[in-house]
């Protein structure tokens, strides 16, 4: 279990984590999503005891990390693909890691086969893809069997094969009961893989719940209707809470109303429906809608060929 | 997919071992002799060490066959204490002190700009402990590569030397301070290289630094007039190791035992600094 209270970052005059406070259980997958520049590698940092947080805590199992005895045993974490010297093997890398806690060769060998390491072990990592890369920091982060795990980004540069591969490991490793914590700007990897979702967004929490209550929690189911009478039915349907949007000349799209509602009120007045499609809002909608005033960087389309990122205002 | 070894239901606390010395210690081993680059710079090392010591066996043979002829030049010499064979073992420690210097602050410094620190203070929080286990690596072995191959350049200018009728004993205790002085030394310089790695955290800062302290302070001091310069030259690191090898104490030098405590001195005041540095700061 990893809790964060009040946990506030700031570099300068710029607030990089301001002041949050959550809890990871135990058991499931819990996913740390937010725009890039939200402050969730910073927040990881702070959890594994790298970056001092200028105000606040977070305690990993109780305590702060870097007062557990063995370390390694207890959190293991990807930070960064590359928190490797690109000049030493794989191996070497595992295992001068591994020798930290007297961890055994055979276990090195273990991670490098679980992660599939195994060609490419005996070569410097100088020449690793960004997917190895993650590969070899995954393999690091499983060395001391930990019960706590931590992965920023880590379905960064993989291959379809290691997406699902992550996906799989991370939901495995929840059902031992293990603390699964994991970041990513993907809302769509985050659907397939989280249960539970903090949303971060400039360095503050926004949303914090089980991930189908973010998806559905905001409004968003919609209905797609047919009918051969749009007018008639707009009429009929209009009224508090309800708005409908016309997409097609007789294409529809419901919200603040459910099917049944729908289906009811055509039924009612002899309206002909030939389609009635409940959509459910991707959780990529849910997150745009919930972070759209937090993104830091905003892409602008100016006139002209160019479109630069530009800073959004602080 | 392959799984974890774990199949417990449910996990509690870690169990098992956690970082003592000594397993930091024997990582920080792993973590230096897998490197390719260190073990050049360390083969590197020797050979220049011997290479400088036959160079100079053979100048110094032809040096002392010129003097033979000359009369007068064998009077100056023999005013000098005569003994011209017993520092040439050593005579490439400029070089090893400079390679092994960089060593020092490479080995720190590529741990922050290739990300290393992160996996390296991740598994171990206390930060000091692998410093200390580094600092311990980089010192011991640059004594050791600097002692045996200062004795490995007197065996191969032996028979240089005596081919012009010199005389050079490696058992003398002059010879063994000479080996042993100058290797603490060029321990102290790597220690000094490896606090200047963590205070800078660049390669090229850190080198930078170094060759400042170490070749162009000395000959900058000397340049610039007054006699602060002339003063603050004798507290120099380079400037420790003639009054610790002396026969005889030379005016205008430190005292051997003032010498070293300066050398101590540059080792435990960058080092502490490193210290407070590497704890405070983030990684």
């Amino acid at each position: 279990m990893i809790e964060a209270k009040g946990l506030t970052k700031v570099y300068g005059d710029k607030t990089a984590v301001g002041g949050v406070s959550f809890t990871v259980q135990a058991g499931r997958v819990t996913g740390f999503l937010g725009p890039n520049g939200a402050g969730k590698s910073t927040t990881m940092r702070m959890i594994m005891g790298l970056d001092a947080p200028t105000s606040g805590s977070v305690t990993v199992n109780g305590e702060p990390f870097a007062q557990h005895k063995a370390p390694l045993r207890e959190v293991g974490a990807l930070l960064d693909a590359k928190a490797v010297h690109t000049s030493r093997t794989a191996y070497n890398h595992l295992l001068a890691m591994a020798a930290t806690h007297s961890i055994p060769k055979s276990r090195v060998h273990e991670v490098i086969e679980m992660t599939g390491l195994g060609d490419v072990a005996k070569k410097k990592v100088k020449g690793f893809s960004l997917g190895m890369g993650q590969r070899l920091g995954i393999a690091a982060a499983l060395l001391g069997d930990p019960q706590t795990i931590i992965l920023d980004e880590p379905v960064n540069g993989l291959d379809p094969e290691g997406v699902v591969w992550v996906r799989n490991l991370v939901k495995y490793l929840a059902s031992e009961g293990r603390t699964v914590f994991l970041s990513s700007h993907l809302m769509s990897e985050m659907a397939l893989t989280a249960d539970h979702l903090i949303v971060i967004g400039r360095g503050r929490i926004i949303a914090d719940a089980p991930i189908a209550e973010i998806i559905t929690g905001k409004g968003h189911a919609r209905t797609r209707v047919r009918t051969d009478q749009p007018e008639r039915l707009m009429q009929l349907l209009a009224g508090t809470g309800v708005s409908v949007e016309v997409h097609e000349r007789e294409l529809l799209e419901v919200s603040g109303l459910d099917p049944r509602g729908i289906a009811r009120t055509a039924l009612d007045n002899q309206v002909m429906v030939y389609e009635l499609t409940p959509l459910q809002a991707s959780l990529e909608e849910a997150y745009m809608e919930l972070t759209k005033d937090e993104v830091e960087y905003h892409s602008h389309i100016t006139t002209g060929a160019s479109v630069p990122a530009q800073a959004g205002g602080k | 997919m392959s799984t974890t070894t774990v199949d417990r239901k449910s996990i509690r606390n870690s169990v098992g071992p956690g970082p003592s010395f000594h397993r930091v210690l024997n990582s920080e081993f792993i973590k230096f002799r897998t490197l390719m680059s260190t073990l050049i710079l360390l083969a590197s090392t020797a050979l220049v060490m011997v290479g400088f010591a036959a160079l100079s066996a053979w100048g110094t043979g032809q040096f002392a066959e010129q003097v033979a002829n000359d009369p007068e030049a064998a009077a100056a010499m023999a005013a000098q204490g005569g003994d011209l064979a017993v520092s040439i073992p050593t005579s490439g420690i400029s070089f090893a002190q400079l390679i092994l210097g960089s060593l020092g602050v490479l080995l720190m410094s590529s741990e922050f700009t290739t990300g290393m620190a992160r996996s390296t203070f991740a598994a171990v929080p206390k930060r000091l402990s692998p410093f200390l286990a580094k600092l311990i690596v980089v010192m011991v072995s640059s004594f050791l590569l600097t002692a045996v191959s200062t004795y490995i350049a007197g065996l191969v200018s032996l028979p240089i030397v005596d081919n012009y009728g010199l005389k050079l004993d490696l058992g003398s205790s002059q010879s063994v301070k000479l080996l042993l002085v100058n290797s603490i030394y060029v321990a102290a310089v790597a220690a000094i290289g490896m606090a200047l790695g963590t205070i800078v955290r660049n390669s090229a800062g850190g080198i930078m630094s170094l060759v400042g302290l170490l070749f162009v302070a000395p000959i900058a001091f000397q340049l610039i007039p007054g006699d602060f310069f002339k003063e603050a030259n004798k507290y120099l690191p380079t400037s420790t190791i003639s009054p610790l090898t002396a026969v005889e104490h030379v005016p205008e030098t430190l005292e051997a035992w003032q010498a070293g405590l300066v050398l101590g001195a540059w080792v435990v005041v960058p080092v502490a600094l490193a210290m407070i540095l590497l704890k405070k700061r983030d990684v």
